[in-house]
């Protein structure tokens, strides 16, 4: 047996506590550290004041091929990739802070960050298991979330070239709260 | 008197962005090379200037950083998007970060 470095397993804790501020699963922080299952729990129940939630992780790739999540996606991963390749971090760092300045931007915007950390994660795995690969838009130069194998010799992002439907959602929900603004009392009931 | 005080202003700026450039790097190294869009000597050389050093790199007639954008294609598809949906910042950051170098 090997014995565990005090400083090692002092990172590794605070690499989960920083992890489940931002909003991990516990089978982020399983695979990411090497702490125990039991201790984990205990670290996110201490931190969260809950119990961490359970269920499978969402595995589908098409999710960050639609519209929002994609362009949410591609920014994450453009400042992941900036980290890790130019800047030098190691994954794990990289991915905290890329997942942070990708948090600081949306808030700018006024935004929803519709990237939760988990799927942030499996996103860079599905990457490294080389499932989505980067496609440079035609029109703007800037690099796409997208399946890998993809012919994108014409490729034209969801920014430059919105499908007609995007953004509608949105837009109603603001249009509702804002009626039930002027109708004053209802507003609640609306506006949630 | 007019360009006085535009040299004065570019003055400023070029201190203001070099002090700036130290305190981020001071904070966090890896995430401020990549907001100024250095490398790790530029960073190494920026983060030991003396105040001193620093006021003398300031004192010139000429901006010390440019416009990271290369494209004047990009920047006015960036500003002139017939169809945004309230993205453009958001489009702004994803183009900084994925054509930087």
């Amino acid at each position: 047996m090997s014995e565990k470095s005090l400083v090692g397993e002092m990172h590794q804790v605070q690499l989960a506590i920083e992890l489940i501020e931002l909003g991990a699963r516990l089978q982020v922080l399983e695979s990411e550290t090497e702490l125990s299952r039991g201790r984990l729990i205990r670290l996110y129940k201490e931190v969260r004041g809950m119990s961490p939630p359970k269920g499978m992780l969402p595995f589908s790739t098409d999710w960050f091929i639609t519209w929002l999540p994609n362009i949410h996606s591609s920014l994450f991963y453009s400042f992941y990739r900036q980290l890790t390749g130019e800047q030098g971090c190691s994954r794990m760092e990289g991915f905290v802070k890329s997942y942070r300045l990708y948090l600081e931007q949306i808030a700018l915007d006024g935004a929803e960050p519709v990237l939760g950390l988990t799927r942030a994660w499996t996103l860079v795995r599905f990457f490294e298991s080389e499932m989505f690969e980067l496609s440079e838009c035609t029109s703007c130069h800037g690099h796409f979330v997208n399946h890998a194998h993809t012919p994108s010799q014409r490729f034209v992002c969801g920014i430059c070239q919105p499908p007609s439907r995007a953004g509608k959602t949105r837009k109603r929900q603001s249009a509702v709260s804002e009626e039930g603004r002027r109708s004053g009392g209802r507003r609640q009931a609306v506006g949630a | 008197m007019k360009i006085d005080s535009v040299l004065d202003e570019i003055q400023d700026i070029n201190l203001t962005y070099l002090l700036l450039a130290q305190r981020l790097l001071k904070e966090d190294y890896a995430t401020a090379m990549f907001r100024l869009k250095i490398d790790q000597a530029m960073a190494e050389v920026l983060i030991s200037l003396s105040a001193k050093q620093l006021s003398q790199m300031a004192r010139t007639n000429q901006l010390l950083f440019r416009l990271h954008f290369d494209d004047a294609d990009q920047v006015t598809k960036l500003t002139n998007n017939k169809r945004e949906q309230g993205l453009g910042q958001t489009h702004a950051a994803l183009l900084m970060a994925s054509c930087a170098n």
